[in-house]
This record gives C-alpha cells, structure tokens and sequence, in this order.
C-alpha cells in the first residue's frame, strides 16, 4: 500500500527480522555476520530463546562470574559473545532487540558507547512512556532501581550494534547460576541478584513490548520485514563467527585455576 | 533555476535552530557588508537577492573525531609517532585491549582498523589516522590501556605531517563547540583565526581574546588590526551572521571566510548528513518520476489590493497579511473543481487515489534544508483561519518544533520561491503528490491592454510540476485557469462562500 510507505520517505531503511525461541547462539552469529558484512540497518526482535543459557560478555572470566560446579552439574551451556558488557542467563522468558546500524543511520549520533546507548534508551522511553519510571541508569534499563534490561555493543569503523536482552520473566533458580559480579554498577549497591533485577512482565505483556519496540523504531526508520529465509544465500558461509560455547574442557580448567 | 523541495520527517536532532525568511513576497533585504558572509552559511543560498544561484554547498560536517587534539603533539622528527588510545567517546578512562588485527612491520592505511578493545558494554574498533608502517605495539590483548595512552608507534612519512594540520581544520568545523581549542602557541583559538592573524602580519598572542576562556575569535583578530591601522574597514563581525544562523559556530564561517582571505582554496569534503542526506533520497526517487511543466503568469494587482484591504481592516493585532493564504484558498477552490490535481499516484496498483482533504504544503526554508509542513483541510478553513495557521506554522518552524503530523499527509505543495528571488522554477513534485507549484516574485511588467495601450501590471509567474503518469497538459492547464481566476478576481470566491 502506496500510502503508509510513502509518510516514510526520507527516513533510513531498517529491515526487521522477528524470531520467536531463535536459540541465542544462533542470533548471535546472525547479528554478528549482519554487523561485519552487511551495509544495512537492521533490527531483530526475538521473542524468548530456547534452553536456558549463560551468555558472557567477550572479555568475561568464567570463574570470577559464574558458579562452575553448578554449571558443569547441570550442564549448562555456556556461550562467549562477540560484544563487550556483562553475564545474563537467558531462557524463554528473555526478549531480545537488537539494532544494527550504520555510523550516519541515526543522524548527529556520535558513534560511541554512551551517544549509542542514549539513543536507545530514548527509544525505548517511548515504549515505556508513563510506565513503572523507566530509564536508563548506567548502562542498564531500569524501573526505579531494579534492572530488567542488559545491553552491550561493538562498534566498528563503519557500522555498531547495541543488543539488549529483557527480562521479561526469568527461573529464581537460573539466577543461581551466576556470582556477583566483580565489576557491578554503583547503583545495585551490593544488592543480590534478586534484589537487584525485576520481572517486565509485572508492568507490560510481551507482545505489546514488542509491537511498541517496533512501533518506536518506525518513528526513527522506514522498517521492512524481511524473513530469514530470504538472506539466507546472502549470509556468507565463509563468515567465522566469533561468538561461541565454551567446552566444558574450557570450563573445567577456569575450576581449577580459581581452585589453585 | 532550480526548485527544490524536501520531504522532511521527524529525524534526530540536538536542538538545531530553524529560521525561516519573511513570507511575504519581497526580497530579504541584506547590506553589501553581509554578501561575503552568506557564502559560509545555508542562509547565503537563499538570501543574496542578486544571485539567483542555488548553490546549497552547506559546510555541515558529520562529527570526525579521528583525530584528536594531540595530534601535532604526536609526531617526532624522525617520522615515528605515537598512537594513542582514543575514539573511545566521553567519559571513559581505559580499556581492555581484546586483539590487534595488525602486527609490527605491516603497512597501514588510513583509516585501516588497528585492534578492538573493550570498554564496559562496548568492544569498540580502533581505527589508524595516519597511512604508514606499524614500527611497534605496545600492548598485548589483556592489558588495560588508559586512553590517551601509546598503543603502538608508527613510522609515518614527513609529508603527512600537513595532513595531521588539515585534520585539526576538519575537526574545526564541527558544530560541536567543545573540541575546538587549539593549545599550541600558548593562545586558544582555531587555526582559521591564527591564519587570520598570520594574513595581517599580527602575533595572535598580542590580541585580547572575548571568546570562552579568553579565546581569540576572528573579531578580535579584526578589532586589533583596525586599532593598529592595518586594515582600514572591519568586516562585518560574526554577531551580524549570528543573527542569522545560529546553527553553525562562529568559527566554521570564519574559517571559509579566512580561507578566501588567505588565498587557502583547498577542496573541502563535506559528507550529507540529516536532512540533506534525506533530500538525496528523496530527490533520487522523486526524480523517477516524468515531469511535465506548466508555465503562466497572473496578475497580482487585484491581490494585491486585497491584502491591503484585509491589513487595513485587520481586527487582530499582531496577525500579518500576506498573499500566501489567499493563494491558498483559491488554490483549494480550484482543486476542488480539478481533484485529480489533489491525488497520489500508487504504482503497484496502478490506482490513483484522490485525495478528500486539500493539505497544501508550504515549502519553508530553514538554515538545515527545506521543510514542507502542510494546512490540513484547506477546504473547510476560511482566509482568516488559513492565515493563522500558516503563522502556527511559520512559528514551530522558527522554533524546530514541528511535529510528524505539520509534515506528513501534504496533498500538493505551494513553493514560494519568490520569497526568495527569481522569475520561476522547475519545481520537482514532492512524492506522493503528483503536483507541485513554485511561485517566483511578483514583478511590475509592462502589459498591453485590449486597445493598444501600455500599463502596468504585477505579474507573478508561476511554474506547476507534474507527474505526467497521472495529469496530462490539458488537466494542468485547465486547472491552473481556474486558478488564475480566483487569483485575478477574488471577488469569485464570495460564489462559493457558505
């Protein structure tokens, strides 16, 4: 229809792809493939991952941030991404938005962490506009003080990508999983997990987070959903994804070094 | 001349300041002290009455940090230079270094992506500014580099040492007013004023400084020369340009300026951000689009008449007449009669959809680029109403504050381009409209009356774009006669008064 695409014009395309329980290793390599090799804006929503699974930041120790015993017990997968920040566990009741975007898609936005991440969160200001005292603190989205919301980025020469994972709802035991972080915002105070994170569920139903995620991003872009399928041949297979599990091998040595 | 317009949606931005020129069909009047400085500002394309050239070269500059201030400091004699951790943005300290994509003996490229590093949430690409060989890398993936610290050591050529020069101009014409100190020679000031000061023989350090932190601006440059007799009519100073535009910083205008004064006619890269990087998409699509122009002239003397009968009666303090809004309705009375002028065109379906409510876009001209708000239902509003509305406009415009609505759902659009200068345009239509009608100034011409005799007349010409997939030569003819008609005896639009 002529009428509502065209109101778009002059706004950056933005090709929007929607998964629902996309396992999280996978959107991984998507995203990252996306950012080094694509020249477009994109944005991927997906709607809850499969197993449970602790995703760390590219820098994180397994030994300082999570409870190997546990994790090896229960196998737990453990995946290393190619963005920089901090630990989360992630399950079905975890959505995922990501942006990835060219250095002049958003226009007069520096291409650094803390521009980027104020762009986001004016964006998604207006998603929780009114609702539970939303903002950014930190890096982290909150209400009031309790985070539901982790996002972490990398930018390169020409392009970035901030991805955050909602905790829309999460397993009390999953939390389990991880220690208290070394490096921790000023603001959780020393809090536990428990008492530090909060469910988005107790403030908003899923599918109208995500329909006004997009709806914000429609202010700012012309999106076009596109389906997986359809990029399928154009996603390089000689793309080396950086993003990966770690063996338990990794993690059983990370048991020991901390042991000794 | 060239008509141009733009579609213009909601886009991000830092509180930039919009001014609009007087609506009314008269030139804006500038002084001969203001010519040579409009060339160093979006508002010179639009102000110079006697130029009717479009130039648009607008020195608006994406933010570069690629270099930072240091980088003079950097290079050593013997063409080795020290790299050090930036690009990271504000308010970080240090960083983890995560991999080198180089090592030491590779050669370089500006620009070429050096490591990433890892700072909080962000793994952040490095990027070289210089072209040369890697000498030696200080740091291994895992140390913490504090920013502004050494990453790695460069042997350069000595003849990229002008280059690091020209970066430090480039970084001076950002918008951004907190970068642009320069702390070389002990006085802050940028390297146009300093090249100022060289041109007229003064030592930058005797001049008294009035900017921020005693920084020297060009008028003190320009004051201390007049005060020593070296030059003997000061330029007008930047305030007088201020007053104009305040989007662009002081220095950006003296920088061109200074360039022309010191003979520096170097290429300047200026890459289109915003809203002229908009106006090149939307010129491209727009541009697929046949055209076919439709030229003619009315006279404006019964209009004329009118406006000075409605300011004469005028009720409402502080409420301005101008031809405009008359234009307007008697635009939407005609469109009424002609709707296939008020439509937009769907190709996929091949449908043409004629549109209900006349929203006529106004093209307004603003130091960022062109906007079109538009007045919703025109049908439905009378003169009086047209006219405040327009002010609405004209107001949110000044102010930056028009919303998505004021400038989407336009169904023709009106350019008064006359406003400006110039006899007509070939105006280019604004998609999805299939109209657009550029209205150059009203002029005294000769006219040859029925019996032979010679009068004058104002004549306004005026230029309507078409899409020739929807409206042929006869439609726009007989659309723009009845136009005329309601132009050149208003008095017909009592007819169709409710």
């Amino acid at each position: 229809m002529l009428v509502p695409q065209t109101k778009n014009i002059g706004l950056p395309l933005m090709n929007l792809m929607r998964f629902k329980g996309l396992p999280i290793l996978q959107q991984l390599h998507i995203e990252e493939q996306l950012l080094r090799t694509s020249s477009e804006n994109w944005c991927i929503v997906n709607d809850g991952t499969n197993d449970p699974t602790v995703v760390m930041g590219v820098l994180g120790k397994p030994a300082e941030l999570l409870e190997i015993e546990s994790v090896l017990d229960d196998q737990v997968p453990v995946i290393r991404r190619f963005t920089g920040g901090g630990t989360v566990i992630v399950d079905h009741g975890t959505v995922f938005v990501t942006f990835i975007c060219n250095k002049e898609a958003v226009p007069n936005l520096q291409p650094y962490p803390r521009p980027i991440m104020s762009w986001s969160s004016s964006l998604y200001s207006k998603v929780f506009q009114g609702i539970g005292d939303f903002h950014l603190r930190e890096n982290d989205y909150v209400f009031g003080n309790h985070k539901f919301g982790g996002n972490a980025q990398s930018i390169t020469k020409n392009r970035w990508i901030h991805h955050t994972s909602f905790l829309w709802d999460f397993n009390v035991q999953n939390m389990s999983y991880l220690k208290h972080p070394k490096r921790a915002p000023a603001y959780r105070s020393a809090r536990s997990h428990l008492d530090f994170i909060c469910r988005m569920k107790d403030y908003m139903p899923r599918s109208t987070f995500m329909d006004k995620t997009v709806e914000a991003t429609e202010t700012q872009f012309s999106l076009r959903p596109i389906q997986l399928e359809a990029i399928r041949t154009c996603l390089e297979a000689e793309f080396c994804p950086s993003s990966r599990f770690l063996t338990n091998e990794e993690l059983e040595a990370a048991a020991v070094a901390l042991q000794s | 001349m060239l008509c141009r317009r733009i579609l213009l949606k909601k886009v991000w931005n830092n509180g930039r300041r919009w001014l609009l020129p007087s609506s009314s069909l008269s030139p804006v009047p500038t002084t001969a002290d203001y010519k040579r400085h409009f060339s160093t500002h979006i508002m010179a394309a639009f102000s110079l009455p006697q130029n009717n050239q479009f130039t648009l070269k607008i020195p608006y500059m994406e933010n570069r940090c690629k270099f930072s201030s240091n980088a003079v400091a950097d290079l050593h004699t013997n063409g080795i230079v020290d790299v050090p951790l930036a690009q990271t943005g504000e308010g970080i300290a240090e960083c983890e270094l995560l991999k080198w994509f180089i090592q030491e003996g590779d050669e370089v490229e500006e620009f070429q992506p050096l490591c990433e590093v890892q700072s909080d949430k962000a793994t952040i690409e490095i990027t070289s500014r210089y072209k040369g060989r890697v000498a030696q890398v200080l740091h291994v993936p895992g140390n913490i580099v504090k920013v502004g610290e050494t990453l790695l050591k460069m042997a350069v050529e000595d003849t990229q040492v002008p280059l690091v020069t020209l970066s430090n101009l480039e970084n001076e014409k950002q918008p951004d007013t907190k970068s642009n100190k320069d702390f070389t020679g002990g006085v802050l000031s940028t390297p146009a004023v300093r090249n100022l000061a060289k041109e007229h023989g003064i030592n930058i350090n005797d001049v008294q400084g009035s900017g921020k932190d005693g920084r020297v601006l060009k008028e003190d440059v320009l004051k201390y020369a007049t005060q020593e007799g070296i030059i003997k009519d000061p330029l007008v100073t930047a305030t007088a340009t201020a007053d104009l535009g305040q989007l662009f910083h002081r220095e950006k205008s003296s920088l061109l300026e200074s360039a022309q004064v010191s003979g520096h006619y170097e290429d300047t890269i200026v890459p289109l951000r915003g809203f002229q990087r908009t106006m090149v998409k939307t010129m491209s699509m727009a541009a697929k689009v046949p055209h076919f122009h439709y030229v003619e002239e009315i006279d404006c003397d019964a209009l004329a008449e009118l406006k000075a009968s409605f300011q004469t009666n005028n009720l409402e303090p502080g409420l301005k007449f101008t031809f405009l809004p008359v234009l307007i309705k008697s635009l939407s009375m005609a469109l009424s009669k002609y709707p296939m002028v008020n439509s937009c065109f769907n190709e996929e379906s091949v449908e043409v959809i004629l549109r209900g409510s006349h929203n006529i876009g106004i093209a307004m001209a603003t130091p960022n680029g062109l906007v079109v708000p538009n007045i919703k239902n025109v049908q439905s509003l009378s003169i009086l109403e047209i006219t405040k509305e327009l002010s609405r406009l004209q107001q949110l415009s000044l102010d930056n504050k028009l919303s998505p609505a004021d400038i989407s759902g336009g169904t023709i659009t009106l350019s008064n381009i006359g406003a400006i200068g110039g006899k007509f345009g070939a105006p280019i239509v604004n998609l999805p409209e299939v109209a657009i009608i550029a209205m150059g100034r009203i002029q005294k011409l000769p006219r040859v009356a029925d019996d032979g005799d010679v009068y004058s007349a104002s004549i306004m010409t005026v230029n309507i774009g078409a899409d020739h997939r929807v409206l042929d030569g006869a439609i726009v003819a007989r659309f723009c006669n009845e136009w005329k008609r309601f132009i050149e005896k208003p008095e017909l639009l009592m007819l169709h008064m409710k």
